[in-house]
C-alpha cells in the first residue's frame, strides 16, 4: 500500500473512532461534568444501544423492505444479509431513513438502560450510584451471550450494511455521517449547557442543599441528565455498530467506561469545549500507540495489549495528580447578571 | 431429587466467606477513606497469582500463599495509597477523583497480571489461565478442606479485625479518625498513617480471600474484575456504615446467588444457571430501594 493511502486509512478510522467517543464522552461529561453524577457503568447504554439496535436491524430491515424470505434474522443472519444488502445498495434514501430510525432506537435503548441503573440510587448519595452503576455495567454481555435471539450468543451478528451504497467509498462515507451526527450533538450539547437547564444541573453539582432549597426538584433533574447522557451513549453504540457492520457481546469496562473517563479528565471536566479537545487529544494518541506498539510483538515475552493498561492507567494518574482540571478548564456561563463578572474571569484566567 | 443437596451447602459457604474477606475490606475502606475501592479487584487476582505462583515455584502446599499473599497484596495498597491517593488527599481531591484513581490504578494492575501470566506461560511454560488448585487440597470428613479454612479464616480475621478495632490504642485511634477526622488530627492522632494501616489491613484481607479462590475455582487475570460487583453489592447489602455487615451481606449475597441459582435451575430449568451474574444486582436493587442504609441499618422496632 502507498504511503498516502495508509495515511488517509488511519485518518478515516482515527475520525470515526473520535466521533463515536465524542457522543459518549459528551453523555459523560454531562451526567459526571455538569450534574455531578459519577455513573462508572456507562458501557451499560453502550451496549444497551448497540444490542438493541443491532439485534432489531435486520429484523426490522426484512419487516419494513418487505421482503419475503424463511431465514430467521438472527440464525440465518448471513443469509437474510444476502437478501437485504443488494436493496438497501440501490435504494440510498430508504437506506438513510432506515439509519435515522436505527438511531433513534439505540437512543431510547441507552436512556432506558440508564433509567434502569440509576432507578435504585438515584435518591441515594453519589458514592451508593457510583457502585450501584459500575456493577450493572457489564451485566448485558451476560444477558448477549446468553440469549441467543438477541444478537446470537457469544460470535455476535453482522447487521445489515447501511452506507453499502457508497461502493468502494463505503467507509468514508460511514466516517462522514458518524462525524456530522457527532458535530451536531456537540453543537447542541454546548447550547444546552448554557441554557437555564444546564445552570440549574450546575447547581445541584455545585450545592445541592441550595438548589434544593430554591424548589427545584433534585431527583427529577438527576435522573434527566442520566436519561440524556445515556440516550447519547445508545446513540453512539448504535452507530458503532452500523460503521463496523457487526455487533458482538464484548463490551468492556475497559474500552467503554475507563477510556470515557479518562478523555474527559483530561480534557477538562464539565467543559464541553474541554471534551472535545481532551477526545481528539486522546484517541490520536492511542491510535498511535496501538500502530507503533507493533514494532515490540516478539520481543518482549508477554501480549503487547497489555502495554496499553499500563500507560493509560499511568497518564490517569498523573493526570488526577498533577492537572486534576484538565486541559481546557470550566467557563463561567454568561448570564444577564454576571456577564461583566465572566469577561473579567477570562480576562483573568 | 433433593432441591438443596450437600455440595450447593459447601459451595454457599465457601463462597461466601471469601466474598465476606473481601467486602470486609471494602467496607473499613469506605469507612476510612470515604472511597469505593474499585482495585479491590486486582488485590484479589494479586492474591490469587500469588498462591498459584508459589504453589509451582516452591511447594504443592497451596495454602503456603496465604501468608505471603496478605502481605504482598497489603504492600500493593500501601503502594496505591502513599504514591496516588495521599498526594491528591494532600490536593483536596474529591471522593469521585479518588475513585477514578483507584480504577485507574486497577487498570494498571490488570495489566500487570496478564503479563505475568503471559510471562508464567511464554517463559517458564507453565499453563496461567482458567488453572485450579484444588486437586491438592486435602479432604476433611470427606469435604474439600477449603470449606473449613475459609470458614475459619473468616472468623479468625473478624475477631482479629474487632480485638484491634474495639482494645488497642491502634484500633481506637482508628475507629476515632474514621469517624471525625480533622477533631482526630487536633488531638494528635497521625490520620495519614490511620489511613495507610485501614489500606494495607484491607489490602491483606483481599490477599487472603484472593489466595484461597484457586482451591476453589478456576483463576485468570480477570477473576478480580468479575468477582468486583458481587464484592460491592454484598458490601451495600450489608450497609456501607456497619463494618461487620458486610460479612452479613456476604452470606446473605451468597445464599441467593449459590443456593437461589440451584433451586431455581431445578424448578425452571438449567437455562437459569446461566443468568448467575445478574443475581447479585437484583438483590443490591431490592436492597437499595427497601433498605438504602443495608441490613446493618435496619433497626427492629421493639415495645417498650
Amino acid at each position: 500500500m502507498a504511503p498516502i493511502d495508509q495515511v488517509i486509512l488511519f485518518t478515516v478510522d482515527l475520525s470515526a473512532l473520535f466521533a463515536v467517543y465524542l457522543i459518549i464522552n459528551i453523555g459523560l461529561n454531562m451526567q459526571e461534568g455538569i450534574t455531578g453524577i459519577p455513573n462508572f457503568g456507562i458501557v451499560f447504554a453502550v451496549a444497551g444501544g448497540a444490542y438493541i439496535a443491532g439485534g432489531l436491524s435486520t429484523r426490522l430491515t426484512v419487516s419494513l423492505l418487505g421482503v419475503q424470505t424463511n431465514f430467521d434474522p438472527v440464525f440465518d443472519n448471513v443469509a437474510v444479509l444476502q437478501l437485504v444488502n443488494p436493496i438497501l445498495r440501490s435504494q440510498p434514501s430508504t437506506a438513510i431513513a432506515l439509519l435515522i430510525l436505527f438511531l433513534i432506537i439505540g437512543g431510547m435503548a441507552g436512556a432506558l438502560m440508564g433509567l434502569i441503573s440509576s432507578a435504585p440510587a438515584v435518591r441515594l448519595r453519589e458514592d451508593y450510584l457510583a457502585i450501584t452503576l459500575l456493577a450493572f455495567g457489564e451485566i448485558l454481555n451476560v444477558i448477549g451471550i446468553g440469549y441467543k435471539p438477541l444478537i446470537g450468543g457469544p460470535i455476535g451478528v453482522n447487521v445489515p450494511d447501511i452506507f453499502g451504497w457508497a461502493g468502494q467509498y463505503r467507509f468514508y462515507m460511514g466516517t462522514l455521517v458518524l462525524l456530522l451526527v457527532a458535530m451536531a450533538i456537540f453543537a447542541y450539547a454546548g447550547y444546552l449547557i448554557k441554557t437555564p437547564f444546564g445552570r440549574t444541573l450546575k447547581a445541584i453539582r455545585d450545592n445541592e442543599i441550595v438548589a434544593r432549597s430554591l424548589g427545584k426538584d433534585i431527583t427529577r433533574l438527576r435522573t434527566t441528565s442520566i436519561l440524556f447522557g445515556s440516550l447519547l451513549c445508545g446513540i453512539a453504540g448504535s452507530l458503532w455498530v452500523l460503521y463496523s457492520g457487526a455487533v458482538t457481546p464484548t463490551y468492556a469496562r475497559f474500552d467503554w467506561t475507563f477510556l470515557p473517563w479518562l478523555m474527559i479528565l483530561l480534557g477538562g471536566m464539565g467543559s464541553n469545549r474541554g471534551t472535545f479537545v481532551g477526545t481528539l487529544i486522546f484517541v490520536t494518541l492511542n491510535k498511535l500507540i496501538i500502530y507503533y506498539k507493533y514494532e515490540f510483538v516478539g520481543i518482549l515475552p508477554f501480549d503487547v495489549v497489555w502495554l496499553n493498561y499500563l500507560l493509560l492507567g499511568i497518564i490517569t494518574i498523573l493526570v488526577l495528580i498533577y492537572r486534576p482540571e484538565g486541559i481546557v478548564r470550566e467557563k463561567w456561563t454568561a448570564t444577564g447578571q454576571n456577564l461583566g463578572a465572566a469577561d473579567k474571569g477570562m480576562k483573568d484566567g | 431429587m433433593e432441591l438443596v443437596t450437600l455440595s450447593t451447602i459447601v459451595g454457599w459457604l465457601t463462597y461466601s466467606a471469601l466474598l465476606s474477606l473481601m467486602a470486609l475490606g471494602v467496607t473499613l475502606l469506605y469507612r476510612t477513606t470515604k472511597v469505593a475501592n474499585f482495585a479491590h479487584a486486582s488485590f484479589v487476582t494479586v492474591g490469587a497469582y500469588v498462591t498459584y505462583t508459589l504453589s509451582i515455584a516452591l511447594s504443592p502446599n497451596p495454602y503456603l500463599g496465604v501468608p505471603v499473599a496478605f502481605v504482598v497484596v497489603g504492600a500493593i495498597a500501601l503502594l496505591l495509597f502513599y504514591a496516588v491517593l495521599e498526594p491528591m488527599r494532600k490536593r483536596n481531591s474529591s471522593t469521585v477523583m479518588l475513585m477514578i484513581a483507584t480504577l485507574a490504578f486497577d487498570i494498571i494492575m490488570l495489566g500487570v497480571m496478564n503479563i505475568h501470566a503471559d510471562f508464567l506461560t511464554n517463559v517458564y511454560v507453565v499453563p496461567s489461565r482458567n488453572v485450579l488448585l484444588s486437586g491438592s487440597d486435602f479432604k476433611f470428613m470427606g469435604q474439600p478442606g477449603i470449606l473449613c479454612v475459609a470458614l475459619g479464616t473468616l472468623l479468625l480475621c473478624s475477631a482479629a479485625l474487632y480485638l484491634l478495632l474495639n482494645f488497642t490504642t491502634l484500633g481506637i485511634a482508628l475507629r476515632a479518625s474514621m469517624e471525625n477526622s480533622s477533631l482526630s488530627e487536633a488531638i494528635g492522632i497521625n490520620v495519614s498513617m490511620m489511613l495507610a494501616v485501614s489500606w494495607f489491613i484491607a489490602g491483606g484481607l483481599a490477599g487472603i480471600a484472593g489466595a484461597l479462590i484457586p482451591l476453589w475455582t478456576l483463576i485468570n487475570p480477570n477473576i478480580g474484575t468479575v468477582l468486583l460487583a458481587s464484592i460491592f453489592c454484598a458490601s451495600i447489602v450489608g450497609g456501607l456504615e456497619q463494618i461487620y455487615g458486610a460479612v452479613l451481606g456476604g452470606f446473605l449475597l451468597g445464599l441467593v446467588d449459590v443456593v437461589g441459582t440451584s433451586v431455581l435451575a431445578s424448578l425452571v430449568g438449567p437455562w437459569v444457571a446461566f443468568y448467575e451474574p445478574v443475581i447479585p444486582l437484583l438483590v443490591l436493587s431490592a436492597t437499595l430501594i427497601l433498605a438504602p442504609k443495608g441490613l446493618a441499618g435496619v433497626r427492629v422496632r421493639r415495645g417498650k
